[in-house]
C-alpha cells in the first residue's frame, strides 16, 4: 500500500487527477480495449473531479474509449432526485467530460429486481474484462461505498441497509430530516473493489483522520467498522490523503510513507527509461512497478 | 452549422433562473424540436449526449425577451389596416422577423382603440404565427375601445366605448368569434384565435362585469386607461383582472387616502375586498371626469378622487399571527403590472418604488410605436389619421402637444435600465421581461423559461445585457453565427 500525502483537498485532487490521466493515457485505450474505471460520490472526490474535469478541456483526457461503473446508488430514490447518485454523478463529473452515455453505469435502484440488478452489474464488469483502476473514499468510520461495519471482505454488489450513523450523515442532504432519507442502498461489496487491478482511495479532513489510522496502522478488521482496512490485502493500492487527515497517524507512519514516495519515482523513472530504450516489453510498464506492496 | 445528433450543448454560460438568480450551468437544447432538454434525462435515458458545443465565454444565456405590449415597429402599425390582408400579415412577418435583434422572441402585438368596424377585420388576422427564424406573435393586446375618456392618452375619443351590455358589448366589439372559450383556444395551435390581453376601464359602466367572464375564457384583463378608485380597482381584481397596463401612465397618481389602482401593489392583507354593490355606480367616475374636460395626461392630478377614504371595507376575520417575516395571506392576489422602463413616462424612482412593493408582479413591456426601429433617426415621423410623432432620443409625442404616445424603446435597454434603476441585479431584470410575463399570461412552461420542455427561444446577453445573438426553436436567427 502506499500513501501520498498533500497539503490539503486541492492538491490531493490535482494529484489523483494527474494519477488517473496518466493511468488512462499510457493505457492508450481503445473501443475494443476500453480503460474500465471506477468511480465513488460523495465530497471528498469532488476537487478530483474538477481537476478531471479541467483536464479534458484542456485536450489533455478523454473518456471516449473509458467505461465507467459507480460504487452505488440508494434504492427508492427517483432518478432525478436532487440527492441521487445519478445526479450527483451527471452535475458534478459526467455532463462536464466527452464520456459517451453508454459506457456509464450505475446501479439502478428503482429496479424491479434488485437482486437481479445487482448481479447483472457484476455480470457486466466481467464482461468488460473487469475494472482496472477503482476510485473510492471513505465513511468517518472507514466504509467504503455502501459497505457498512460488518460487510463481509467477500462481499459481492448487492443490497444494503444503511447504517443509523450514515442515515443521520446524510439527513442533512433531505431537509435535515430522518424520515426522508432512503434506508436502503445498491452497493458494489468489498470484493468487488479488491478485485478491482488498482484501488485509489481519496481520504481529506480531519474527520476521516481515525478511520484512515486504523486503516494502515492496525490490522483488516471489518468488523470494528474499518473496512478500508480490507485494502490491506490488495496488491496494487494508494491511498491520497491531506494533511488535516494524517492527525491521527503515528508521525513515523507519516514520515516512511513521504520517504518511499520519493523512492517510487526513482523506480517508475528508470522502468520508463528502459521501456523507452526497448528493454522492456511494451506492455509491461503497465504493470505495477516499485516497493509498495 | 448543426448538430450530427440534433442536441446542442451551451457552456461556459450563466443561465437565468425563476427567482432572478443567474447560475454558470449547461444548457442542453434539441435542435430539431426546438425544446429545451432535461440534460440528465437524455444522459441516462436516451443515452446521448450533444454532438455540438458552444462555448458562449461567460455571457448570459437567458430566456427570450417577451413584450407583452408593442404597437408595432419597423415602420409597421399593428392598429393601421387598409383593407389589404396581404400588406398587413407581411407587416407582421416583417416586425416578427426583425425584432429578434432586440433580444425579444415573443411579443404580443398590441392594439390602440379603433373604429369599431376594424376590430374584427384585424383581430382575424393577429393570430398566433412565427416563421422559422421569427419571434413567436402570440395573439393579441386589445388596449381599449373600453377606456376612460379621462385617461385616454393618446386614444381617439369618438371611438371609445362602455359595455352597457357587459360581456355582449365585449363579444360586438372584438367579435364574438375572437373571445373563444379558454377550452377550445388553449386547445388551438396556430391559426387560431389570438386573444391574450384587454386592457379596459374597470369605472366605465359594464366592464367590472365582463371581467369574471373573460377571465374564464382565459384572457388577462388588465387596468389601464382608468380613473378607477381603490374600491373598483379592487373589485376588478376580485373578479379576476390581473394585470395592470403601464403603471402610473394613464391612471389616478398615488394619493395616500385613495391609491387606486397604483395602491394595489401595496394591497393589505387585513382588508378584504367589498362586495360589488358597495362602489359608486359604475358610469359616475367616467361620467365627472368627462364633465371636468382634462383630457390630457398631463393634468391627471385634477381628477384625482376624494380627500378622505371612500373604501368601505371590512376588516377580514383572520386573526394577527407572531411570525417574523411571514405575511398573511392576501385575500386576493395582486395583480401583476407592468412598466414601461425607458426613463421618461416613469421616473427612476417610480420604478424603484413599484418593484420594491411588489417585485413578483413586474413586467418590462416597451409600448413601442411603428418608429421602433434601433437605427432611426431623431425627427418627426408620420404616425396615422393624419397624425406625426415626434421622436427624440426614447421620448415620442404628439406633435405639437406633450401627450406621450407610447415609446420608441427596446425591451433589451428595458432590461439594461431596470437594472439600473432599482438597483437589482441583471438576473432580476431579465425575470421581469421573460418568466413574469410568461406566467402572467400563463405560459410559463414553455416561454420565458429554461424549464425542459420549453421552446429553446433563447437570448446570448452580455455581462452588461447588450444582446449577443438570438435563438428561436433552436436555431440562430440573429447575431454573429457561432462556431
Amino acid at each position: 500500500m502506499r500513501l501520498i500525502i498533500r497539503d490539503d483537498p486541492l492538491a490531493v485532487g490535482d494529484y489523483i487527477a494527474n494519477y488517473i490521466a496518466k493511468r488512462i493515457n499510457d493505457f492508450e485505450p481503445t473501443p475494443e480495449r476500453p480503460f474500465v474505471l471506477g468511480l465513488p460520490t460523495g465530497s471528498s472526490p469532488i476537487p478530483t473531479y474538477k481537476a478531471l474535469i479541467k483536464l479534458v478541456k484542456d485536450g489533455k483526457l478523454s473518456f471516449k474509449n473509458v467505461i465507467t461503473f459507480n460504487m452505488d446508488e440508494y434504492v427508492g430514490l427517483p432518478r432525478d432526485h436532487s440527492e441521487s447518485y445519478h445526479t450527483f454523478m451527471f452535475r458534478e463529473f459526467f455532463s462536464h467530460i466527452d464520456i459517451p452515455p453508454s459506457q456509464v453505469n450505475i446501479l439502478n435502484g428503482n429496479a424491479e429486481d434488485l437482486i437481479g440488478e445487482c448481479n447483472k452489474y457484476e455480470a457486466r464488469i466481467k464482461e468488460v474484462g473487469g475494472i482496472e483502476l477503482f476510485l473510492g473514499g471513505i465513511g468517518e468510520d472507514g466504509h467504503i461505498a455502501f459497505n457498512e461495519p460488518g460487510s463481509s471482505l467477500a462481499s459481492r454488489t448487492r443490497i444494503k441497509t444503511l447504517a443509523f450513523e450514515t442515515i443521520l450523515a446524510n439527513a442533512r442532504f433531505f431537509n435535515n430530516d430522518i424520515s426522508q432519507v432512503p434506508r436502503m442502498a445498491l452497493t458494489v461489496g468489498v470484493a468487488t473493489v479488491l478485485d478491482s487491478r488498482e484501488v485509489v482511495v481519496v481520504v481529506t479532513g480531519q474527520r476521516k483522520s481515525l478511520a484512515l489510522s486504523k486503516a494502515i496502522e492496525e490490522g483488516v478488521n471489518h468488523l470494528a467498522s474499518w473496512t478500508l482496512s480490507a485494502l490491506q490485502m490488495h496488491p496494487w493500492a494508494l491511498i491520497v490523503v491531506d494533511e488535516d487527515a494524517t492527525a491521527e497517524l503515528h508521525v513515523k507512519t507519516v514520515k516512511y510513507f513521504r520517504s518511499i514516495e520519493s523512492v517510487q519515482h526513482e523506480v517508475e523513472r528508470s522502468q520508463a527509461a528502459l521501456k523507452a530504450k526497448g528493454v522492456l516489453q511494451a506492455g509491461a510498464a503497465e504493470e505495477q512497478v516499485g516497493s509498495m506492496e | 452549422m448543426s448538430s450530427a445528433n440534433g442536441l446542442v450543448c451551451f457552456t461556459n454560460c450563466l443561465l437565468p433562473q425563476e427567482d432572478g438568480g443567474l447560475v454558470e450551468r449547461d444548457l442542453w437544447i434539441d435542435e430539431r424540436r426546438g425544446v429545451i432538454l432535461d440534460s440528465q434525462l437524455a444522459f441516462f435515458e436516451r443515452r446521448e449526449r450533444p454532438d455540438r458545443i458552444i462555448d458562449l465565454g461567460g455571457n448570459i444565456l437567458s430566456p427570450g425577451l417577451i413584450d407583452i405590449q408593442i404597437n408595432g415597429a419597423y415602420g409597421f402599425d399593428f392598429s393601421v389596416y387598409d383593407g389589404d390582408e396581404e400588406a398587413y400579415r407581411q407587416g407582421m412577418k416583417l416586425v416578427a422577423e426583425k425584432i429578434v435583434e432586440t433580444g425579444v422572441t415573443s411579443l404580443v402585438p398590441t392594439l390602440i382603440t379603433q373604429e369599431k368596424s376594424l376590430y374584427p377585420k384585424i383581430l382575424n388576422l393577429l393570430h398566433p404565427f412565427s416563421t422559422p427564424t421569427s419571434a413567436t406573435l402570440l395573439g393579441w393586446h386589445a388596449e381599449g375601445p373600453f377606456i376612460d375618456m379621462a385617461k385616454r392618452g393618446a386614444h381617439a375619443p369618438p371611438f371609445l366605448l362602455s359595455a352597457p351590455e357587459g360581456i355582449k358589448s365585449f363579444e360586438s366589439a372584438y367579435g364574438a368569434h375572437n373571445l373563444v372559450d379558454s377550452e377550445d383556444w388553449l386547445m388551438a395551435t396556430e391559426g387560431q384565435c389570438g386573444v391574450r390581453i384587454i386592457t379596459g376601464a374597470p369605472e366605465i359602466k359594464g366592464v367590472v362585469g365582463a371581467v369574471h367572464e373573460l377571465t374564464k375564457r382565459g384572457v388577462v384583463f388588465s387596468i389601464g386607461h382608468s380613473a378607477a378608485t381603490s374600491a373598483i380597482a379592487t373589485a376588478a381584481v376580485m373578479q379576476g383582472a390581473r394585470l395592470i397596463t403601464h403603471l402610473f401612465n394613464a391612471m389616478p397618481q398615488l394619493h395616500h387616502r385613495d391609491p387606486a389602482i397604483i395602491g394595489l401593489l401595496g394591497a393589505s392583507p387585513h382588508l378584504s375586498a367589498p362586495a360589488i354593490d358597495d362602489f359608486p355606480t359604475p358610469t359616475s367616475p367616467s361620467a365627472a371626469s368627462a364633465v371636468s374636460g382634462v383630457t390630457s395626461e398631463a393634468f391627471d392630478y385634477q381628477t384625482t378622487p376624494g380627500t378622505r377614504p371612500t373604501v368601505n371595507r371590512t376588516a377580514s376575520v383572520s386573526e394577527l399571527h407572531l411570525l417574523k417575516g411571514q405575511v398573511a395571506d392576501l385575500a386576493f392576489e395582486r395583480p401583476y403590472y407592468d412598466m414601461i422602463v425607458d426613463g421618461i413616462h416613469l421616473h427612476p424612482n417610480s420604478v424603484r418604488l413599484a418593484y420594491s412593493a411588489f417585485p413578483e408582479g413586474c413586467i418590462l413591456i416597451t409600448d413601442a410605436m411603428k418608429i421602433l426601429d434601433p437605427n432611426l433617426r431623431d425627427g418627426v415621423h408620420e404616425w396615422r389619421d393624419g397624425k406625426r410623432f415626434v421622436k427624440e432620443g426614447d421620448k415620442l409625442y404628439l406633435e405639437g402637444t406633450d401627450t406621450l404616445a407610447g415609446s420608441v424603446i427596446t425591451l433589451d435597454k428595458c432590461v439594461r435600465n431596470f437594472s439600473r434603476f432599482t438597483g437589482g441585479s441583471l438576473g432580476e431584470a431579465i425575470k421581469c421581461a421573460t418568466f413574469n410575463p410568461a406566467k402572467c399570461l400563463g405560459i410559463e412552461n414553455t416561454k420565458g423559461t429554461l424549464r425542459p420542455g420549453a421552446d429553446a427561444d433563447l437570448v446570448v446577453l452580455d455581462r452588461q445585457g447588450i444582446p449577443v445573438s438570438t435563438w428561436v426553436k433552436g436555431k440562430q436567427v440573429w447575431g454573429i453565427p457561432v462556431n
